[in-house]
């Protein structure tokens, strides 16, 4: 397991005139997944190649689980830090299963048994049978195959850390979104600290723990998918997260914000038993149970003791989104 | 083809027979691309490392390819010696290292940067680059010009007869004088089955390194 923290990380590349990353500060939480986000030229890319040292920083330091990793051989750091990236990458000499080994290989202090255990491990954790792929080679394989062998050399040493630029944006949309519950499934087993670049803002709702919205090098904003859309640090952030956006706030924003705690909000006596959700639902959920059910309100139930905790009606839903879309300045900003 | 047919050409004991004139005329070809490999793959390596050694270094190769090898035989008589197979070694090592430099360079240049950065990402030294992933993925151009170099050799080394060595090349050289167009026609024969299937030999060892990936597109 590991932490990683950015201290005034700076970046500047020869004969550009601005920083590509700027006096950046955050910290990713062990086991969670951090979603670097941001349009092209934000500076994400070069921020998440520092972390193994791909691109050494002008200034500021990095540390994993306390250690300043500037201060450490860049050759074992880099086996320690698995990296998966958009192009995948695999070495077209080399079998599936050989392409799976290198890493152990090369970080050394496996024994040749342990590494055939572990290639096989991996394939069937990426969805792969050992016996029908290791055997074949990368060209032989689709996109979206090939994006899990490379997740599966990058997860072959077992490293704390993963590095991931942009995995899933050469696939087509419906192997892109299984790819992304295979993640979503294989982190629940395996637990690293992930650090992921994307620039789509879907892929990061629906994979982050937290966002990171970078912008011209600078951290917009460090938050939840839910903070983030609830208060959007600035203009850049609730337009690229689209907290205007009714769908995505309904999506997203949970019960809990928009519960009716007063006791006279609903007259039990009238409409009998109330259909009920969970106190961990969306404020989507709450509206499909009130459409399927005709009900004007809904009892929210604590998560854990099944306490009710308060009501849903359509008039708390609309509420809680007028009250976050409050912050809107300009009609103009609106229409993005 | 009588010469070739008939079966006291194949006599062991003497050492003018066929298989013996051809094991001589290996061994040359053999000693002669041992060398070029070594010197030819480290300079093809390096002129790929620093691209602007690749111009003097392919141009200087290149101009000492265009020297008649009978001319680079008689130059080199004085100084090492008629029949000594010195004499021979050094042209040839010499004409091959422009065809075995460039295609060392082109193979290492075609590479993807990123499998390279991939390398570099999971924590590989320099050296495990170039013996796991460079040389790997360029040797099928590498071997494309071994089989050029290797049947271009096999052709100039029977010329190395006509400065006392012994290879295939003594059936045309000896029976010039007495016009034994049967033993010329059947040396000159020879020579050629010689060179196909080395070159032959050479695709299936190319082919084989290829591996994962098209092999015709190199050959």
């Amino acid at each position: 397991m590991a932490i990683i923290a950015f201290h005034e990380i700076t970046k500047q590349f020869p004969g550009t005139s601005k920083p590509a990353v700027d006096a950046v500060t955050f910290e990713v939480r062990e086991g969670s997944t951090c979603m670097l986000v941001g349009t092209s030229g934000s500076g994400k890319t070069t921020l998440l190649r520092m972390v193994n040292r791909l691109i050494e920083p002008t200034s500021g330091q990095i540390f994993i689980d306390g250690k300043n990793i500037l201060e450490e051989n860049r050759i074992l750091l880099r086996r320690r830090i698995g990296y998966v990236i958009q192009q995948v990458g695999l070495f077209p000499h080399m079998n599936i299963g050989e392409n799976v080994r290198v890493t152990a290989e090369i970080a050394g202090g496996w024994t040749k048994e342990r590494m055939a255990q572990r290639v096989d491990e991996l394939l069937e954790l990426v969805g792969l049978p050992p016996k029908e792929y290791r055997k074949r080679f990368p060209r032989q394989l689709s996109g979206g195959q090939q994006q899990r062998v490379g997740l599966a050399r990058a997860l072959a040493t077992d490293p704390a850390i993963l590095l991931m630029d942009e995995p899933f944006g050469a696939l087509d949309a419906i192997t892109r979104a299984r790819m992304q519950d295979e993640l979503l499934r294989i982190q629940q087993n395996v637990r690293k600290t992930i650090l992921f670049v994307s620039h789509d803002i879907e892929e990061a709702f629906k994979l982050g723990d937290q966002i990171a919205v970078m912008h011209d090098g600078k951290l917009q904003q460090l938050g939840t998918p839910v903070e983030l859309l609830a208060n959007p640090a600035n203009d850049y952030v609730r337009k690229l997260v689209g907290a205007d956006s009714i769908l995505r706030q309904i999506e997203y924003l949970p019960v809990t914000d928009a519960l009716d705690r007063r006791p006279e909000a609903v007259s039990s006596a009238h409409w009998g038993d109330l259909s009920t959700c969970s106190s961990n639902a969306t404020l989507l959920e709450a509206m499909l149970i009130l459409i399927e059910t005709n009900a004007p309100a809904l009892t929210v139930q604590d998560k854990d003791t099944q306490e009710p905790l308060g009501y849903i009606t359509l008039a708390s839903i609309n509420q809680e989104i007028t009250r976050t879309r409050s912050h809107e300045t300009t009609p103009e900003e609106s229409k993005i | 083809m009588h010469y070739i047919l008939q079966p006291n050409n194949y006599n062991l004991s003497d050492p003018g027979s066929i298989p013996n004139l051809f094991i001589a005329h290996l061994k040359l070809l053999g000693i002669v691309m041992l060398i070029s490999l070594i010197i030819a793959i480290p300079i093809g390596i390096l002129v790929a490392r620093y691209r602007q050694l690749y111009f003097p270094v392919v141009s200087i190769s290149g101009l000492l390819y265009t020297i008649p090898s009978l001319a680079a035989f008689a130059f080199l008589i004085p100084i090492t010696g008629f029949g000594s197979s010195t004499t021979a070694i050094i042209p040839l090592v010499i004409y091959n290292q422009l065809v075995l430099i460039r295609n060392t360079a082109t193979g290492i240049n075609g590479i993807d940067p990123l499998l390279i950065e991939v390398g570099r990402a999971m924590g590989m030294k320099p050296l495990q680059i170039l013996f796991r992933i460079t040389l790997p993925l360029a040797l099928p151009v590498i071997v494309a010009g071994v089989r050029i170099a290797t049947v271009t050799t096999v052709g100039i080394a029977a010329l190395a007869s006509f400065i006392g060595l012994t290879t295939l090349g003594d059936l045309i050289f000896q029976n010039l004088a007495v016009y034994d167009l049967d033993a010329i026609a059947g040396g000159a024969i020879l020579i050629a089955a010689f060179a196909i299937l080395a070159d032959l030999l050479l695709l299936a060892v190319q082919i084989g390194l290829s591996r994962g990936r098209s092999a015709l597109s190199v050959a």
